[in-house]
């Protein structure tokens, strides 16, 4: 799992916040300090000042001491004096410059200075003095001039005053420069405690800090060790993982086998549909499409968006890497992930079933198989043998007509397409007689391959190699026939080995005789027509009887194509002829209908004579049909009388049935009919009256003559 | 139909849209719902939206092949009428692609012809949910 952005955004906002305080406290601690430091240096500058000065009271003392001493002795008193006015003036500059300085707020200051506002005045006039003390009289030597006489008493003022004062200013100012002393040394202690305060709370932040780094670092790893396992995850799953934003658009991390599966890399940022579309239909594509926008909505719960996935088996074809293409089957999952707003991503999970798909197939189509095996044997064990061997030389006699036909040569595309027709016909009739015996697995092969020929003839060009398929497919088909002959004839060998065999099953048990193989009288016929129009009335959900009549005197040389025509005509008749039950009580006729077939010798030869009673056909109906099929102009059908209209239906390709079954509705039926019969030399006519009936009436020369015209 | 409760649950109002007589019936018996009061059935898409308009119902399953307007269209309809309307399609047709389409239209379930009536009431529930 990669870290959450969660927790990557708390992890910004703590390192945020470790470094402000870090500076915040450095600030802070800088600030104080500075400010401590300044208050210290003032006190000490003061406490230096207070030390000086309290020197000097006595220093005046003494030297008011020295200079009355010199002016009592008549000495020279200008330098003691001097050394005065000096001292004086400097402690009055200094008292006041640490009063000015107003960094020393102490009452001994205050006291101190009121002192020597007092004492100030009382030196003034000895500081003062510029004047001559002496006078020199040759009588008494030298004494004190008026001046000196006024400075003395000055000096002994000022004296006194000295002995009363002077301790006390000095007791002042050696007290006040104990306070500054107290002050400064506190305010160092504060200054320590200020740094040990601010290096002890850095220590603290920066252990916090490297903590907090040691968590990160931890994190990290995991992180990064989630997402190699994450990594290893999506390189080693065989689905191909990815996730879907909003905007149906894939996500930057997806699994390898994804790009394995869609031959690309460039999968991030990539829209849905631009992954699919070049690999499946544009129907498929809007269908995912809707799919996946449903999938963002909250409309339906992810159980019913399972059972309605479009996407559970999707067949695409692509490059298999060696210029070829290749079919595969994937299978895609998609699971909603939801975020605290909803839907957040879906997760796609891509699987290749081919394999899976392709061995299902594989079961069904071996189970179909074996399916069509039991249904061929059972529909065998209800046909005459004589009919089943005669049909069997039938078709083999027809498919290697069909043979014949692959193999001609052909050049052009209309000598193609005549091969196709002429393919088509044989495949037919061999459908038809296969149908009427109830080989169901012979007749759906034959209709696949039929089919196969139709889509043929749908290219708008043909060339040899379009018929391949065809000749693997007749070949297969070769193979059921051979290996229904086989189990034909071990089906017979049973037959004879149980004795006593129920006398009803008994006539049909016999073996066939050598010399009928390849005659069989149409007067067999009558139970394949019946078991047929049974059948076709099932399927087509019809009601109807089917009388025959003179069948026994149809010549054998016309047997083949009386029976062809029969089967056609049948299937026409149930098809499109006859109604369904309530179609027909609506037109207030019987529920069930009637198939009428009637054979005849007359005068010019033969008569054979089908006739239903079902809807007729309608000549609007064929002209329309045939229009539409472009087998005649609009010019054309304008033109056309009825009569020429009845013909349409005698034109190769023509059938009014729109979807195609295995009964009717390929458009071969009537043609084939008409073309045997002329043929023979014969003439097939049409009348019909629409909500009656449907009459074909088919005249055929003596069989003798027809001998010479086949031949 | 009044607006009073069953057994303490509003009352849904249901409309049962199906050209199957016997499928109609078999919706109707088969559901177990007391709360779902049947206002109306409909054998196709003109006769439902008819229907729609008079009773107004909350919920409503749809067949799809259905003559003169088919499920998906009047899906499309009723949406347009009631958008809040719950619509559940009842089908035979197994192809996806139509599943997907109706539930685009604005359906709200699906459920596959033929059914068992547990897989009928779980539908039924998830659409009520």
């Amino acid at each position: 799992m990669m870290p959450a952005a969660g927790t990557d955004r708390r992890r910004q906002l703590v390192t945020a916040a470790i470094g402000t305080a870090l500076t915040l406290v450095m600030g802070l601690v800088l600030f104080f300090g500075f400010r401590l430091a300044t208050h210290m240096r003032a006190d000490i500058t003061a406490l230096q000042a207070a030390s000086t000065l309290q020197t000097y009271p006595e220093e005046i003392s003494h030297q008011l001491n020295t200079l009355r001493d010199r002016l009592e002795v008549r000495a020279y008193a200008g330098q003691a004096l001097a050394d005065l006015q000096s001292t004086v003036q400097r402690f009055d500059q200094e008292l006041r410059q640490i009063n000015a300085a107003g960094d020393v707020d102490a009452p001994q200051l205050g006291r101190a200075l009121l002192l020597w506002h007092q004492y100030g005045p009382v030196l003034e006039p000895v500081i003062s003095f510029t004047g001559q003390p002496y006078v020199d009289s040759d009588s008494s030597g030298s004494s004190l001039s008026r001046e000196g006489r006024a400075h003395y008493a000055a000096v002994k003022r000022a004296q006194l005053f000295a002995a009363d004062n002077a301790r006390p200013l000095q007791t002042q100012l050696s007290t006040l420069a104990q306070t500054l002393q107290r002050t400064s040394s506190a305010a160092a202690a504060r200054l320590r405690s200020l740094l040990l305060g601010g290096v002890l709370a850095a220590l603290v932040l920066a252990g916090a800090a490297a903590y907090f780094q040691f968590t990160r670092a931890r994190h990290e790893r995991a992180a990064r060790e989630a997402q190699e396992q994450t990594r290893d995850i999506l390189k080693t799953v065989r689905e191909g993982f990815f996730l879907l934003d909003a905007d149906y658009r894939i996500g930057s991390v997806w699994s390898d086998a994804l790009s394995k599966m869609f031959g690309r890399e460039d999968f991030a940022g990539l829209s849905f549909e631009e992954l699919l579309q070049e690999l499946v239909s544009p129907a498929t594509l809007a269908t995912a499409t809707k799919y996946i926008k449903l999938l963002w909505g909250d409309r339906a719960h992810e159980n019913l968006m399972k059972s309605i996935n479009p996407l559970g088996q999707l067949e695409i074809t692509m490059d298999n890497g060696h210029g070829g293409k290749e079919t595969r089957f994937l299978q895609f999952d998609f699971h909603r992930v939801m975020g605290p707003q909803g839907i957040k991503h879906v997760l796609c999970a891509v699987g290749d079933i081919t394999s899976s798909v392709l061995l299902a197939r594989e079961l069904h189509e071996s189970q179909e198989n074996a399916n069509a095996q039991l249904d061929m044997m059972l529909g065998m064990m209800h046909v005459d043998p004589l009919q089943l061997v005669s049909f069997l030389d039938t078709a083999e006699t027809g498919l290697k007509l069909v043979n014949t036909i692959l193999k001609e040569p052909a050049r052009t595309d209309a000598e193609f397409r005549k091969k196709l027709s002429g393919l088509f016909r044989e495949l037919h009739s061999i459908k038809g007689e296969a149908s009427a015996l109830n080989l169901k697995s012979v007749a759906s092969r034959v209709h696949a391959l039929e089919d196969m020929v139709s889509d043929c003839k749908k290219r708008p060009e043909l060339s040899g190699s379009d018929f391949l398929p065809l000749v693997l497919k007749l070949d297969d088909l070769l193979a059921h026939l051979r290996g229904i002959r086989e189990m034909a004839s071990r089906l017979t060998a049973l037959k004879d080995s149980v004795p006593a065999a129920p006398p009803a099953a008994a006539p049909r048990a016999e073996p066939p005789r050598p010399e009928r193989r390849n005659a069989i009288k149409v007067e067999d016929l009558t139970p394949i027509l019946q078991s047929m129009a049974e059948r076709l009335a099932q399927d087509h959900a019809k009601r109807f009887k089917l009388k025959l009549a003179g069948l026994a005197e149809v010549p054998s040389t016309y047997s083949a194509t009386i029976k062809d025509c029969l089967i056609q005509m049948l299937r026409n008749a149930a098809v499109h002829g006859i109604e369904a039950p309530e179609a027909r009580r609506a037109a207030t006729k019987d529920d069930a209908g009637l198939v009428q077939v009637e054979f005849r010798k007359v005068a010019e030869g033969y008569e054979l004579v089908f006739e239903d009673d079902g809807a007729g056909i309608s000549v609007e109906a064929l002209r329309a049909a045939a229009l539409k099929k472009q087998l005649i102009s609009e010019e054309e059908a304008a033109g056309m009388d009825n009569r020429a209209s009845m013909a349409l239906i005698f034109r190769p390709g023509f059938s009014i049935q729109e979807d195609v079954s295995m009964d009717a509705g390929r458009g071969v039926g009537m043609d084939v009919v008409a073309r045997s019969v002329y043929a023979l030399g014969g003439k097939i006519g049409v009348s019909t009256h629409p909500g009656k009936y449907t009459r074909f009436k088919i005249v055929l020369p003596p069989a003798d003559a027809a001998s010479s015209a086949v031949a | 139909m009044g607006n009073a409760t069953v057994n303490g649950k509003r009352p849904f109002k249901l409309l049962i849209v199906d050209d199957s007589n016997i499928m109609r019936r078999r919706i109707e018996r088969s559901q177990q719902f007391e709360e779902l009061q049947l206002v109306g059935t409909a054998g196709n898409g003109f006769e439902a939206l008819e229907l729609f308009k008079k009773t107004d119902p909350d919920v409503v399953t749809m067949d799809l092949t259905m003559p003169r307007m088919d499920g998906i269209e009047c899906i499309s309809k009723l949406v347009a009428l009631k958008p809040a309307v719950r619509i559940l399609v009842i089908s035979a047709l197994a192809d996806k692609a139509t599943a997907v389409e109706a539930m685009e239209k604005g359906a709200n379930g699906f459920l596959n012809k033929p059914f068992t009536d547990r897989q009928l009431n779980e539908a039924i529930a998830e659409l009520m949910r």
